[in-house]
C-alpha cells in the first residue's frame, strides 16, 4: 500500500482521537466513581440498577414504617402499662374497704382517690400519638371516652384498626378499638369504666352494709380487669417482635440491594487508574511516535 | 531529421516537457493538503518517429496528457458507506440529546420522582389526616406528572430541532445538486475535446461525496462522463445539466417532511423513504425512536389516569367526599398530564379513607393506592417502575446502538478513505523525487542544446 504524508496524519489523529476519549472515559469514572454514567453506558446494567432504587425506595419506606409502628407499639404498651398499675390500685383500694370495718371517713377519701383513678384512665384511655387518639378506631380526630357527672363511660370511636405497611401488600394491623381495652364487657371482659363507677358508688353509698356489698362486687371483676389489660399488652408484645423481625430483614436486604446496586453502578476505581495509567504510557508514545514520524520528508534532506 | 537543427528540436522538445512535468509536479505538492484532490502525472510518449537513411528516428518527446491518478470503484463504495456514517452519527447525535433527557444515573429523574410518589401514599396511610402527609402526596403526584409532561415536552423540542435540521439539510442538497449540474456541464464541455477534466472530476467526486454524507443517493456516470444522480428508489436529482430540486413542507403532525417534485410541478413525500444520510439517520431519530419513547411515555400518563382515580375516586377524602379524580381525567397521553387542579386546592380531597364511617383514620385506600406500585397495571404485565425503567434503558440502548454503529461506519469509512488516499493522494516525498528526475532532465536537455549550440559554432567557424 502506498503511504503518503496525509495517510499518516489522518490515522494518527484517529488513534489520538480513540485515545483521548478512552482516558476521558477513564477520567469519569474516576471522578463520578461510577461505572454507569448514563444509561447508555450499559442499558441493561443502568435497567437493573433503576430496579435496585425502586426496591431500594419501597425498602426505607418499610423500614420507616416499621420504625413508626415500633413507637406507637411501645408508646401503647406504656400506656396500657399505667392503666394496669391503676386498675391494681383501685383493686387494692376495693379489697381495704370491703369489710365494714373501714371508717365513713376513710371511705369518702378512697372514693376521692378512685374518682382521681377514673379521671387518669380515662386520659390514658384518650391518649395521643402525635394529633391522633389510639383508642378511638378510625375516629382520630375524636377523642374515645367521655364520661357524665355520674362517671358513665361513652365510647365516641368505633371499630376501626390501625394499620402498619410492612411489605409488599402486608400490613400489621393493631386494635384501636378503645372498647376491647376498657370495656370488653361484650365479650365476657370487664367494663373497666363501669367497676370503677360501681367502686365509687360503693364508697360513696351512706349505707354501709350496702356499699360494702357492691365494693365487694367489684373486688372479683377489677382483678380480671387487671388480667385483661395484661392480656392486651401481651399480644402487643408479639406484634412488636414481628415488626422487629420485619425490620431486620428489610435491613439485611436493603444491604443487598445496596451491595447489588454499588457491583452494577460503582467504578472499579483502582481498575480505572491502572487503565488510565496504561492509556496514558500508550499516548505519551503514540505522540512521541508521531513527532518522529511526521517531521522528515525528503525535502528536509534536498539542498 | 539527423542534423543539427533535429537536436536542437529534440532539446526543446524535452525542455518543455520536463517543464510542464516540473509544473504539474508543482501542483500536486501546491494541493497536498486539498479535499477530494487526485494527484496527476503527465503522461510522457516519445515523438512522432521519422524515416532515415538508418531507419526510423524519433523525435523528441511530448506530452501525451495530464492524468489523474483514481480508482473508479471506490468513489460509489465510499458514497455509500458516507451516507451510513451521516446516518449513524445523526442519530447518535440526536439520541445523546434524548438521552440527557432520560439521565437518572444522578438520581433525580422520572425512576425516583414515582418512589416517592408511592412513598407517600404510604407516609399518608400510618397518619391519613396529616397536613404534612397529604401535600405529600400532592407534592409527589405533580412531581410524577410534572416529570412525565417535561420530558415528553422536551422530546418534542428534540424533534423541532430535527425539523430545522432537516431543513438545511434539504437546502444542502440543493446547493450540491446545482453544484454537480454545474460541474456535469464543464466536464461535458470540456472533454468534448478528449482531453480529461482532471480537477472539475475531482470537484464533482467531492461534492458526490459531501452530498451522500446528506442524503444516500444512486449515482452513475453516463456515457458522456455526466453523472446521474438519483435519490429515494430512482427519483432523479441530476441528469446532465437538469436538477430537479427537494423541498419541505410541514405535515399535519407539524413536523417537516421532504418532498421530491418533478419537472411538471407534481410533488410525491419521499420522507419515508430516505434510509441514510444525516436527512435519514435524523428521521429515523424524529419518526421512530422519539415517537416511540413519546407513546411509552403516553402509557405510563394514561395508567397513572385509568389505574390510580378509579381507586382514588372510590375513596373517601378528609371532608368526606368521594369520586375524586387524583390526575386530571379531561385530558389524556403524556403532554397534558396534570393532578388534579381541585386536589391541589383543597388537599382533603385526598382519599385516604376506603369508607366514609372511616374518616379521618382510615388509610385502607391510601395503602390501596399504594399497592399498586407492584401490580400490573400497564397492559397486564409490567408495573408503573418497570415501565419507567424500560424507558430509560430503551433510551440507553439504542444511543448504545448508534455510538457503536456510527464507529464501526467510522472506520470502515477511514479505511476507504485512507484506501483512496493510497490511489490518489499526494505523497511529498514522490513528489520530490519526480522534482529531482524532471529537474535533472530539464537540466540535461539544457546542456544538450548548449551543446548543439557549441557544434553550430564550430561549424560556422569552418566557413570564416
Amino acid at each position: 500500500m502506498r503511504i503518503n504524508q496525509n495517510t499518516m496524519s489522518s490515522i494518527l489523529v484517529n488513534n489520538l482521537r480513540r485515545q483521548t476519549q478512552s482516558m476521558l472515559q477513564r477520567q469519569e469514572q474516576i471522578a463520578t466513581q461510577k461505572r454507569i454514567n448514563r444509561p447508555s453506558d450499559d442499558p441493561s446494567g443502568m435497567s437493573r440498577v433503576l430496579e435496585g432504587r425502586s426496591s431500594l425506595a419501597a425498602i426505607t419506606q418499610y423500614m420507616e414504617n416499621t420504625n413508626q409502628g415500633k413507637t406507637r407499639l411501645t408508646f401503647m404498651e406504656q400506656t396500657l402499662g399505667f392503666v394496669d398499675e391503676l386498675v391494681r390500685q383501685a383493686h387494692g383500694i376495693a379489697q381495704e374497704n370491703s369489710d365494714s370495718g373501714a371508717t365513713s371517713l376513710q371511705r369518702s377519701n378512697a372514693a376521692e382517690q378512685v374518682k382521681g383513678i377514673y379521671d387518669m384512665v380515662l386520659q390514658f384511655a384518650n391518649s395521643r400519638f402525635g394529633d391522633r387518639y389510639i383508642f378511638s378506631g378510625h375516629q382520630t380526630h375524636t377523642a374515645a371516652f367521655t364520661r357524665d357527672s355520674d362517671y358513665n363511660a361513652t365510647y365516641h370511636g368505633d371499630a376501626g384498626s390501625f394499620k402498619i405497611p410492612v411489605a409488599e401488600n402486608v400490613e400489621v394491623a393493631i386494635d384501636a378499638d378503645g372498647r376491647n381495652y376498657f370495656q370488653d364487657a361484650a365479650n365476657g371482659g370487664v367494663n373497666i369504666f363501669d367497676q370503677l363507677r360501681s367502686l365509687i358508688e360503693g364508697l360513696e353509698n351512706p349505707d354501709v352494709a350496702l356499699g360494702s356489698a357492691q365494693i365487694q362486687a367489684t373486688v372479683d371483676p377489677l382483678e380480671r380487669a387487671d388480667v385483661q389489660i395484661a392480656n392486651q399488652r401481651s399480644q402487643i408484645g408479639p406484634k412488636l417482635y414481628r415488626l422487629q423481625a420485619t425490620e431486620e430483614h428489610w435491613t439485611n436486604v436493603r444491604n443487598t440491594v445496596l451491595a447489588a446496586i454499588g457491583r452494577e453502578e460503582n467504578a472499579d476505581v483502582a481498575q480505572a487508574i491502572i487503565e488510565l495509567k496504561n492509556l496514558e504510557t500508550a499516548y505519551q508514545s503514540t505522540i512521541a511516535a508521531a513527532a518522529r514520524i511526521i517531521q522528515p520528508s525528503l525535502v528536509n534532506f534536498l539542498k | 531529421m539527423t542534423h543539427l537543427l533535429g537536436i536542437l528540436s529534440i532539446g526543446t522538445s524535452a525542455l518543455l516537457t520536463q517543464q510542464r512535468a516540473i509544473n504539474v509536479t508543482g501542483n500536486n505538492i501546491a494541493n497536498v493538503n486539498t479535499p477530494g484532490y487526485s494527484r496527476q502525472r503527465v503522461n510522457l510518449e516519445t515523438g512522432t518517429p521519422t524515416q532515415t537513411g538508418i531507419g526510423w528516428m524519433s523525435s523528441g518527446v511530448t506530452s501525451a496528457g495530464i492524468e489523474r491518478i483514481y480508482d473508479r470503484f471506490i468513489g460509489v463504495q465510499l458514497n455509500n458507506e458516507n451516507a451510513n456514517l451521516g446516518r449513524w452519527e445523526a442519530q447518535q447525535g440526536m439520541l445523546e440529546r434524548v438521552e440527557v433527557v432520560f439521565d437518572e444515573s444522578g438520581g433525580y429523574g422520572l425512576n425516583q420522582a414515582l418512589s416517592e410518589f408511592w412513598n407517600a401514599w404510604q407516609d399518608l396511610s400510618l397518619n391519613p389526616s396529616g397536613t404534612t402527609e397529604r401535600s405529600m402526596v400532592a407534592t409527589t403526584s405533580q412531581n410524577v406528572a410534572d416529570a412525565i409532561r417535561q420530558k415528553y415536552a422536551d422530546l418534542e423540542t428534540t424533534r423541532a430541532e430535527i425539523d430545522s435540521a432537516v431543513k438545511s439539510g434539504v437546502d444542502s442538497v440543493n446547493r450540491l445538486v446545482a453544484q454537480i449540474a454545474d460541474l456535469n456541464r464543464k466536464i461535458a464541455s470540456i472533454e468534448v475535446g478528449n482531453t480529461a477534466a482532471n480537477d472539475y472530476r475531482d470537484s464533482r467526486d467531492l461534492a458526490l461525496n459531501q452530498l451522500s454524507e446528506i442524503i444516500n443517493i444512486q449515482s452513475h456516470e453516463n456515457s458522456d462522463g455526466q453523472v446521474v444522480v438519483s435519490v429515494a428508489s430512482g427519483r432523479p436529482l441530476v441528469e446532465s445539466g437538469t436538477t430537479w430540486a427537494l423541498q419541505t413542507q410541514i405535515n399535519p403532525d407539524g413536523h417537516t417532511d421532504v418532498f421530491w417534485s418533478d419537472l411538471g410541478g407534481a410533488e410525491a413525500n419521499i420522507t419515508g423513504q430516505i434510509a441514510a444520510g444525516k436527512i435519514g439517520g435524523w428521521l429515523k431519530v424524529r419518526d421512530t425512536h422519539i415517537t416511540g419513547y413519546q407513546s411509552q411515555l403516553d402509557a405510563v400518563a394514561d395508567g397513572l389516569r385509568n389505574q390510580i382515580n378509579p381507586v382514588h375516586a372510590s375513596g373517601f377524602g378528609l371532608d368526606g367526599t368521594t369520586g375524586t379524580d387524583l390526575f386530571d381525567n379531561t385530558t389524556s397521553g403524556a403532554a397534558d398530564l396534570r393532578v388534579n387542579p381541585d386536589v391541589l386546592n383543597d388537599l382533603d380531597l385526598i382519599a385516604a379513607s376506603a369508607t366514609a364511617a372511616g374518616v379521618p383514620g382510615d388509610a385502607d385506600q391510601a395503602i390501596k393506592i399504594h399497592n399498586l406500585r407492584t401490580a400490573p397495571t400497564m397492559g397486564g404485565t409490567a408495573t408503573f417502575d418497570t415501565a419507567v425503567n424500560t424507558l430509560i434503558s430503551q433510551v440507553g440502548y439504542d444511543v448504545q446502538t448508534a455510538k457503536a454503529n456510527s464507529s464501526h461506519q467510522a472506520a470502515m469509512t477511514s479505511y476507504l478513505e485512507n484506501y483512496r488516499e493510497s490511489v490518489s493522494g499526494v505523497a511529498l516525498d514522490e513528489e520530490m523525487v519526480n522534482l529531482v528526475k524532471f529537474e535533472a532532465a530539464y537540466n540535461a536537455a539544457a546542456k544538450m542544446i548548449s551543446m548543439a549550440d557549441d557544434m553550430l559554432d564550430t561549424l560556422m567557424n569552418i566557413i570564416r
